[in-house]
């Protein structure tokens, strides 16, 4: 591999992505001179690490590996107690902050006197990041950490790994090959093609609007404008009106709104269900009438554009129903409005009003 | 039945006859001679066959090498060795030691090897990852993790040691095998039946040794592995 | 020894080549038949501690122990009933491979991969065709590994039935002794080698033949 250069941001999340044989590890390994690059320097907070001893230099970096590689022939808190102990700690206060790490990526305590393989592959691999965690380390390597569990626990584990994230902030570095991680996980992507050449380095946004090559676009995928929304604000999505009528409003009335199916909501705007038009009584209140279920509804509040999409293709009426904090409607819009709006974003218009 | 009776009683005789407790003929005697040999040349072989097999293992250079001498030696005739030796160099005892070291490194040498060997490489990797150093990754990795295999090759090379040490006394060594040569030429039965009681005695004892040994030395961790697979 | 005294003199091997052939024949036959004997027990008792495995733990024992007990005392135990005949060199041996043997067809089954097992029994194969046209052709390689080990240990150690009078070519060990002669005893000790590393190259031939899908694949250990 050749000229590569990367500036990782303090307390960022880096993935480095790319097929196999692209040199994703290998860049890994070089951070933390598991591979010693045969020119050019790796600097680590302005010190060429070249100058620290590996072994000392490894001390201070976290290092989380694929089958988690932990110690079989020691307990789970010793292995946990690994770093520590290598910097010259007593025994009892190595031990005590390996109980506390084993409680920070959620093990039970009554696993501490274990061994490794009479743990699950995921629990395995959460002992393995408590053990890199060990000495408190600025910085964290991760080579592919999920990628020998099912996919239940990857999710799981995934979601564990962004809440620990969001407490800790170390800067990290973390290789996969699966660009739903990356997308997931990452701060900043940096996109490998075979033979080592760096062929992007953006953010996931960025990356997934604006690829910079085919084959940035191809390894990011033919769904790629479905992924980009997830990266909108459901607050941003753009809502109109729509045909939302109190549950006391009469037959007529929603007759009169002009459109197929109408959305009924009780006295605090929370919705209720769909009507269909066609289908109402020739008189009295939509009270009186048979409601088509909502699909789901999403949340200005917290969901993305992604989660509107969703909304949409799933109800009777096409239509996303946005909601408030509340849960009251705060609006609808159709999978094309979902999409023209979100195709504004990535040429730049609403990119600007979301910041 | 009563053919075996009658042994179990004539074994029994010699062993409580008050001749075989005393003297330079007596079980005591010949009993620290034999363990003298065995431990002694155990000792060096193991001195030799560990420094070499964590060597080989842990660098991966040689172990071709140790492959070669591994199968070598099983076929080496040690009773023919051991005689050759006296043959060759007279009798005493230096030169039977030596040759009973020599057949016991290679057992050691190899699984020594082959335990290193089969560290798995992500533990391995995980070891040097979290700022081990190379003397760490072998004393606190490898070797608690080759601790069966090395057991074993010790094992081996005790029950080889032993063996040969009774041999050895055909050509006029001490030890155990003195009552069954002795007892050979001498057409009497009781004492080679007596001593051979003795030599098993000392087998056994070996074994339940290292038995003894791996449960307290191999971690559980290890142990729960192996009853697994 | 005297010191003129050649480490070798080869005249006295050409002189005792018949003679020498003859006791590699019976050398051959006091270490390699206990081998087929310990195959033809260990190859059921294997299958039952495969299928039983709660028997496994004390087979293993015993075998173990029988292996630790030296061959002098072994064939001195059993004079009593087998006189100084073959037999008494030719049933310890036998013995002594069962703690190689029993191990490696356990070893040799257990490496049937699981799917191959399973579809098998779905074909239709009973318990006993599936052992013996399924399993055990694929445990041949483990198996042969473990014959190997048990065939080079046991010719080294028929030698020792010499004082017994049963020791093959451990004739010339006791003889090169008594006349404080070398020569016989490098040969002897030369030709025990020879004829442990042939038949180990011969085992191994024998396996690649035997199992040709498992080519480079299984490794003595």
């Amino acid at each position: 591999m050749d000229e590569l250069s990367l500036e990782l941001a303090e307390g960022g999340l880096t993935v480095l992505v790319g097929p196999s044989g692209c040199g994703k590890t290998t860049t890994l390994r070089m951070v933390n001179r598991m591979v010693e690059p045969t020119s050019g320097t790796v600097s680590l907070r302005g010190q060429d690490i070249r100058e620290v001893n590996a072994p000392e230099l490894r001390r201070g970096i976290g290092y989380v590996i694929q089958h988690a590689g932990l110690f079989p022939h020691r307990t789970i808190l010793d292995n946990i107690a690994t770093v520590p102990l290598l910097l010259g700690w007593s025994r009892k206060k190595a031990r005590a902050r390996a109980a506390e790490l084993l409680e920070l990526v959620g093990l039970p305590s009554s696993m501490a006197k274990r061994y490794p393989n009479q743990l699950s592959g995921g629990q395995q691999q959460r002992v393995g990041v408590a053990r890199a965690l060990g000495a408190d380390p600025p910085v964290l390597l991760m080579d592919e950490p999920f990628s020998a569990v099912d996919p239940i626990v990857r999710a799981e584990l995934q979601a564990e790994f962004i809440r620990l994230q969001k407490e800790l902030h170390k800067t990290i570095v973390f290789v996969t090959h699966d660009i739903d991680e990356a997308i997931k996980l990452g701060d900043k992507i940096a996109v490998f093609r075979t033979g080592g050449k760096l062929a992007q380095f953006d953010t996931p946004e960025r990356l997934l609007a604006d690829p910079a090559d085919d084959f940035v676009a191809d390894f990011v995928g033919h769904d790629r404008g479905i992924r980009r929304l997830s990266f909108v604000d459901g607050a941003d999505v753009p809502l109109r009106e729509g045909p939302v009528l109190p549950a006391t409003s009469s037959v007529a009335s929603a007759r009169t709104a002009g459109e197929p199916w109408v959305l009924v909501v009780d006295g605090d705007r929370r919705p209720l269900g769909w009507a269909a038009v066609a289908d109402l009584p020739d008189s009295g209140t939509l009270a009186d009438a048979t409601l088509a279920p909502l699909g789901h509804t999403f949340s200005l509040a917290g969901d993305s554009a992604r989660a509107a999409l969703d909304s949409a293709l799933l109800s009777p009426a096409r239509l996303a129903v946005g909601v408030d904090a509340d849960g009251a409607v705060v609006g609808v819009a159709d999978a094309h409005e979902l999409s023209g709006g979100s195709a504004d974003a990535g040429t730049g218009g609403a990119d600007g009003a979301k910041r | 039945m009563n053919d075996f009776l009658n042994q179990v009683r004539l074994v029994w005789d010699w062993l409580t006859s008050s001749q075989q407790w005393h003297g330079d003929d007596g079980i005591p005697h010949r009993l620290i001679e034999h363990l003298t040999y065995s431990g002694i040349s155990l000792f060096f072989a193991a001195l030799i066959g560990l420094a070499f097999g964590l060597l080989v293992g842990h660098t991966g250079r040689g172990a071709f090498a140790v492959a070669t001498v591994a199968n070598l030696a099983r076929a080496i005739p040690t009773f023919g060795l051991v005689v050759l030796v006296v043959t060759l160099a007279g009798l005493s005892t230096t030169p039977v030691l030596i040759a009973l070291v020599a057949l016991a490194v290679p057992p050691i040498l190899i699984n020594t090897y082959e335990g290193v060997r089969g560290v798995d490489p992500d533990t391995r990797d995980a070891a040097r990852g979290v700022g081990m150093t190379e003397w760490e990754v072998l004393l606190r990795v490898e070797v608690p993790m080759a601790l069966p295999l090395i057991l074993l090759g010790l094992r081996i090379a005790a029950i080889q040691v032993v063996a040969t040490a009774t041999v050895a006394a055909y050509p006029g060594l001490g030890g155990l095998g003195r009552f069954i040569v002795d007892g050979l030429s001498r057409n009497d039965y009781e004492l080679v039946i007596g001593g051979s009681t003795v030599v098993v005695a000392l087998a056994l004892v070996v074994q339940v040794a290292f038995t003894a040994l791996r449960r307290v030395i191999v971690s559980p961790g290890l142990q729960v592995a192996a009853s697994k697979s | 020894m005297s010191d003129d005294e050649p480490l070798i003199r080869w005249q006295w091997i050409g002189d005792h080549a018949a003679e020498l052939a003859d006791y590699t024949g019976i050398h051959l036959r006091l270490g390699l038949l206990p081998v087929l004997f310990g195959l033809i027990i260990s190859i059921p008792l294997g299958i039952l501690c495969h299928r039983w495995r709660w028997l496994y733990p004390p087979v293993l024992t015993v075998a173990n122990i029988l292996y630790s007990i030296p061959s002098l005392a072994l064939f001195m135990i059993f004079v009593r009933y087998t006189g100084l005949t073959e037999r008494t060199v030719m049933i310890p041996l036998t013995l002594y491979t069962l703690s190689v043997l029993v191990p490696n067809v356990v070893d040799g089954l257990a490496s049937v991969p699981e799917p191959v097992r399973l579809a098998a029994t779905a074909m239709g194969f009973g318990a006993i065709r599936r052992v013996v046209q399924v399993e055990l052709p694929i445990a041949v390689p483990v198996v042969i590994a473990g014959v190997r080990v048990a065939a080079v240990s046991s010719i080294s150690l028929v030698a020792v039935g010499q004082l017994i009078g049963q020791g093959g070519l451990g004739y010339y060990i006791t003889r090169g002794l008594q006349l404080d002669f070398p020569t016989p005893i490098i040969t002897a000790i030369v030709l025990i080698m020879l004829l442990a590393l042939a038949t180990d190259a011969l085992l191994v031939l024998a396996q690649r033949l035997l199992t040709p899908w498992s080519r480079n694949k299984v490794r003595a250990s």
